[in-house]
C-alpha cells in the first residue's frame, strides 16, 4: 500500500490524531509558558547587586537555581523522563502531560529572565526616577520590552515539544506518535511504514501551523515602537 | 503650599553604600533656592550623582534629611515623591514602546489626568521643546535623533508641571554642535517656567554656562565650594577646586567668562561726545552707529590705534584673541546690532576682571 | 539572530548573564558552581535508587535484567551509539557549516538557518524509526542519530561564524591576511564557543535518541526500559529510567567541562 493511498484511506484518523498531538502540545506549552513567566517575573528583578538577604538577593538565588533544576531537566532523555513518572501517575495522558510541561520550563523560563534583565538599564532608571513602582515597572516597562524574546522562547519550545510528544505514545499518551507505535510493531506489513512516515512528516505540518499563528501574535502582540 | 524660599534643602545628608568604609557622599548640607540652576559637577566618583538621587531618593541617605519646599521627604513613599519631581537623565531614558506623546504623559497618567488633558499637555510641550506636535506625538523614540530624544525627555519631566527639576548629565551623550543648541533652548525655557534645577555635569563649560551655582565635588564626596560661577572660577576655596577649574592655566579661565557677565569701561560716540571727557575712549562711528575709528583715547595717541571689535556674546578669551590680532590695548565691545556697549583694556586682565550681577 | 533564540541546553555560561563583576558569592556561583548541579543530582540519584531497590526483593526476571554484566554492555552499546554520531556530526556539520557562511553561499544561508529552527519538530523518533524500514540495526541507528542532530550543530557552526564582528575581519584583512588565513585564524577560533556549545546540543541529544535506537534492533539502555514495559516491572522502569538520566547527565556535564576548558583556550 503507498503512503498515498494510505492517507486517503485513513485520513480522518490522521487527522485527528494531529488535532489532538497540536493539542496536547499546545496545553503542555500553555501550561509551561504560564508557569516559567511567572517565575520568571517574580525573579528578575533587574538589581544587579542586591543586599544581602532582601528580596532581591533571594529572588536572583531562586532566578540561577530554577535555571540550573530546569536545564538538567532537559538534559534528561524524554523516554527517562516518562518512564521515571509511570511509577508516580501510571500509563495515560496524565503523565504524557506533565513531562512534556516539564519540559517546556527551560526555554520559557530562560528567556524571560534574559529579556526580563536585558531591559536597558537607562530606561529602567528613568522609570523609577517619574515615579513608577516596583510592579508598574514590571508589568509595563520590562513585560512588554522583553515580551519578543519571551514569545521567541515560547516558540522554540513549541517546536521542540511537537517532537518530544512523539516519544509519549509509548507511555500511552496522547497524539502522533500512536502512529509511530502501530508502525513499528507491525513492521512488515503493508501500511506499516506508510503509517511511521505519515506520523513523521504530519509532525512538521503541525509545526508549520503553530509558526503561522506564531507569526500572528508576534504582529499582534509586539509593540510597534520595539517592532523589527 | 507654603511659599519658602528654599526649594530643596539636604540637612547633613550622607551616604555610605553597604560594604564601604567611606562615604560616596560626606555629610552634606546644601541649599537650592527657588527658580535656580545649580549644577553639580566634580570629577567621577565623587558622589554628584549620588546627591542628585538622594534628592528624590533614587538612593536612600544613609542618615541626614531632606527638605522639600519645606516638607521634610525623608520617609514619605519614594514613588509618590518622585512623581512630584522632573528627571531627566542621559539618552533621555524614554520608552521604547511608548508614542512620544504616551512617553511625555507618563506622569500625568498615574497622577490620574484626563485623557484630553494628557493630549493637550504633550502638544503644549512638544512645542515648547520646539519638536512640531503633529509631526513627533505619535513617532517612536527610535525614529527620534539624540537631540531630539533628549528634548523629548526634558518635556516629559516637565509634564506634571514639577516645581523641582533633576537632570543627570541630559546633554552628556550629544554632539558639541547639538548640545550647544540644546543648552540654549534649555535655557530659554526655563526663563519660561522657572524652575529649581538641580543638574549633574562634568563639563565646566556647561557649568558657567547654565548654573546660577555650581556645586563642586572632591574625590571622596565632600562638597568642595558652592558659589556662584564667577567665584568658584575667580576664587577657588581650596587647592581642588583650583585644580578642578584648571587653576594653573588662568588663560582657560578666559574662555569661560562671557564678555556680558563683565563690568565693562563706558565708551562715547563722536556724536554723543560732549566735550572732551578725559578717560573715556570716543570713537568714530558709521551712518549705523557701528565704530569705525578710535577719535580720542585717554593716555595715546588714538590715530596710531587700530578699533578691533568683539561682540558681547563672546568671551575674554576671543577678546584677547581680537587684541592680540590687531595689535591693540583696548577692544571695543559691541552688541548683535554692532552697536558700541564698553571698552575692556588690556591692563583689565592683569588688574584683575570685574564681575557684576547676573541678571536674569 | 540573538544567543537566546539558539537551542534548548545552552551551557548556562553562555547566556546574557545580569549579575556583573559585582556579583560577588553570586557571580562564583554563575561561574562554576553550576558544575556541581548535574554530580549532585546524579549521586543523590543514583543512591536513591540504590537504597530503594535494595529493599525490594527482586523477582528472576528482574535481577536478571539488572545483572552487572546485562546492564554494561547496554551501556556500551549506548555509547558506542553517541559516540559514532557525534563524530559523524562533527566531521559532517562543522565544514558545511564553514562552507556556508562563506559569502558565495549566503542565499543558502538563510533558508538553513530557517531550517534549522522548523527542524526542531522533527522527531527524532520518527526519522530512527523510518531508517528501520531499509535496515534494522546499529547502522541505522547511527544514520538516524546522526540526522537528527546535524541541524542543531550546522546552525550553531554558521550563527557562531556570521556573529563575529566584521571589524575584526576587516582589520585582518586590512593587515593582509587572506581570506583563507582570516577564517582559519580569526573567524573559526572566534567561532569556537558557539560550535562548541552546538556539539554539546548534539551530543545530549544523540544520548537522548540512542535510548530509543532498540525499536529498531540497534541496542542501548532503551533495551531496558522496553523489557521493563512489556513485563510491566516496576523496579526496573525505575532503574533504567534513573541510569539513562544519569548518564545524559554525565555525558552533559562532561562536554559541559570540556566546553569551558575549550572556550577558555581559545580565548
Amino acid at each position: 500500500m503507498n503512503v498515498f493511498q494510505y492517507f486517503a484511506e485513513n485520513s480522518t484518523q490522521i487527522i485527528n490524531l494531529t488535532i489532538q498531538h497540536a493539542q496536547f502540545v499546545f496545553y503542555c506549552v500553555a501550561i509551561g509558558s504560564i508557569i516559567s513567566v511567572a517565575i520568571g517575573l517574580v525573579v528578575s528583578t533587574g538589581e544587579p547587586n542586591p543586599n544581602r538577604f532582601s528580596f532581591d538577593w533571594w529572588a536572583t538565588g531562586i532566578r540561577e537555581g530554577s535555571l540550573l533544576i530546569t536545564a538538567a531537566v532537559l538534559t534528561v532523555p524524554s523516554l527517562a523522563l516518562f518512564v521515571l513518572f509511570l511509577p508516580i501517575t501510571g500509563l495515560g495522558v496524565t503523565t504524557a502531560i506533565i513531562v512534556l510541561t516539564i519540559y517546556t520550563l527551560y526555554t520559557v523560563l530562560r528567556n524571560t529572565v534574559a529579556g526580563l534583565t536585558a531591559v536597558d538599564r537607562s530606561i529602567l532608571e528613568s522609570a523609577r526616577g517619574l515615579g513608577y513602582g516596583r510592579v508598574r515597572r514590571l508589568l509595563t516597562i520590562q513585560l512588554p520590552l522583553a515580551w519578543p524574546v519571551i514569545l521567541n522562547g515560547i516558540r522554540v519550545t513549541t517546536l521542540i515539544s511537537i517532537s518530544i510528544a512523539v516519544v509519549a505514545s509509548i507511555v500511552q499518551g496522547p497524539g502522533l506518535g500512536k502512529l509511530l507505535l502501530t508502525g513499528i510493531t507491525r513492521i512488515g506489513a503493508a501500511n506499516a511504514f506508510p503509517q511511521v512516515l505519515i506520523g513523521t512528516v504530519m509532525c512538521l505540518v503541525v509545526a508549520a501551523v503553530f509558526e503561522i499563528i506564531f507569526a500572528i501574535v508576534q504582529r499582534l502582540t509586539i509593540p510597534r515602537g520595539i517592532r523589527v | 503650599m507654603s511659599e519658602t524660599e528654599n526649594m530643596i534643602v539636604l540637612e547633613g545628608v550622607e551616604k555610605i553604600y553597604p560594604g564601604s568604609t567611606s562615604p560616596a557622599v560626606e555629610r552634606l548640607d546644601m541649599t537650592i533656592p527657588r527658580g535656580e540652576i545649580v549644577m553639580l559637577i566634580g570629577p567621577s566618583g565623587c558622589g554628584k550623582t549620588t546627591t542628585l538621587k538622594m534628592m528624590n531618593r533614587l538612593i536612600e541617605p544613609t542618615s541626614g534629611r531632606i527638605l522639600l519646599d519645606g516638607d521634610d521627604v525623608t520617609d514619605v513613599n519614594g514613588d509618590q515623591l518622585r512623581r512630584k519631581i522632573g528627571y531627566v537623565i542621559q539618552q533621555g531614558g524614554l520608552f521604547p514602546h511608548f508614542s512620544i506623546a504616551d512617553n511625555i504623559g507618563v506622569v500625568p497618567k498615574m497622577l490620574g489626568w484626563d485623557k484630553n488633558k494628557i493630549r493637550e499637555r504633550a502638544d503644549e510641550l512638544l512645542h515648547l521643546v520646539g519638536l512640531e506636535p503633529s509631526t513627533y506625538r505619535d513617532r517612536y523614540p527610535r525614529q527620534l535623533s539624540g537631540g531630539q530624544q533628549q528634548r523629548v525627555g526634558v518635556a516629559r519631566a516637565l509634564a506634571a508641571d514639577p516645581p523641582v527639576m533633576l537632570m543627570d548629565e541630559p546633554f552628556g551623550a550629544i554632539d558639541p554642535i547639538t548640545r550647544d543648541r540644546l543648552q540654549d533652548e534649555f535655557l530659554e525655557i526655563q526663563r519660561t517656567v522657572g524652575k529649581t534645577i538641580a543638574f549633574v555635569t562634568h563639563d565646566l563649560q556647561e557649568a558657567v554656562k547654565l548654573g546660577d551655582r555650581i556645586a563642586v565635588f572632591a574625590t571622596g564626596g565632600r562638597l568642595a565650594q558652592y558659589d556662584d560661577p564667577d567665584t568658584v572660577l575667580t576664587h577657588p576655596a581650596d587647592d581642588f577646586v583650583s585644580d578642578f577649574v584648571g587653576g594653573g592655566a588662568a588663560v582657560r579661565r578666559l574662555s569661560l567668562l562671557e564678555l556680558s557677565r563683565l563690568e565693562l569701561h563706558p565708551i562715547e560716540t563722536a556724536e554723543s561726545a560732549v566735550g572732551n571727557r578725559n578717560g573715556t575712549p570716543v570713537a568714530e562711528v558709521d551712518a549705523q552707529g557701528r565704530p569705525v575709528s578710535w577719535r580720542h583715547l585717554p593716555d595715546r595717541d588714538a590715530s596710531g590705534t587700530a578699533l578691533v571689535t568683539v561682540p558681547l556674546s563672546g568671551t575674554v578669551y576671543d577678546a584677547v584673541d581680537v587684541m592680540l590680532d590687531g595689535s591693540a590695548s583696548l577692544v571695543a565691545v559691541v552688541d548683535d546690532e554692532g552697536l558700541p556697549q564698553g571698552v575692556l583694556h588690556w591692563n583689565d586682565l592683569v588688574a584683575g576682571l570685574k564681575t557684576r550681577e547676573r541678571d536674569r | 539572530m540573538t544567543a537566546v533564540d539558539l537551542q534548548p541546553g545552552l551551557p548556562s555560561g553562555t547566556e546574557p548573564s545580569a549579575s556583573g563583576s559585582g556579583g560577588g558569592f553570586l557571580g562564583t556561583i554563575r561561574a562554576n558552581y553550576d558544575l556541581l548541579v548535574a554530580p549532585a543530582i546524579i549521586i543523590v540519584g543514583l543512591i536513591l535508587t540504590y537504597v530503594y531497590i535494595s529493599t525490594r526483593t527482586l523477582d528472576s526476571i528482574e535481577a536478571r535484567a539488572l545483572e552487572a554484566n546485562n546492564v554494561l554492555s547496554q551501556l556500551g552499546q549506548h555509547l558506542l551509539l553517541t559516540l559514532y554520531s557525534t563524530v559523524l556530526v562533527l566531521v559532517i556539520a562543522v565544514p558545511l557549516g564553514i562552507v556556508l557562511s562563506r559569502p558565495g553561499a549566503r542565499r543558502v544561508q538563510g533558508g538553513v538557518l530557517a531550517l534549522g529552527g522548523f527542524a526542531q519538530a522533527l522527531p527524532p523518533f520518527g526519522v530512527l524509526l523510518l531508517l528501520g524500514f531499509w535496515e534494522f540495526g546499529v547502522r541505522s541507528a547511527v544514520i538516524g542519530l546522526t540526522l537528527a542532530a546535524l541541524l542543531p550543530v550546522l546552525r550553531n557552526t554558521v550563527v557562531g561564524l556570521q556573529q563575529v564582528d566584521q571589524s575584526l575581519i576587516e582589520a585582518a584583512r586590512g593587515m593582509g591576511m587572506s581570506s583563507r588565513q582570516t577564517l582559519f585564524r580569526v573567524e573559526i577560533p572566534l567561532a569556537v564557543p558557539v560550535i562548541v556549545a552546538g556539539l554539546r546540543v548534539a551530543l545530549v541529544l544523540n544520548v537522548g535518541t540512542a535510548t530509543l535506537a532498540t525499536y529498531i534492533g540497534a541496542g542501548g539502555l532503551g533495551e531496558l526500559v522496553q523489557q521493563a514495559l512489556r513485563l510491566n516491572r516496576i523496579n526496573l522502569l525505575i532503574v533504567s529510567g534513573v541510569i539513562i538520566a544519569a548518564l545524559a547527565l554525565a555525558v552533559d556535564w562532561l562536554a559541559g567541562v570540556a566546553e569551558r576548558v575549550i572556550v577558555a583556550r581559545s580565548g
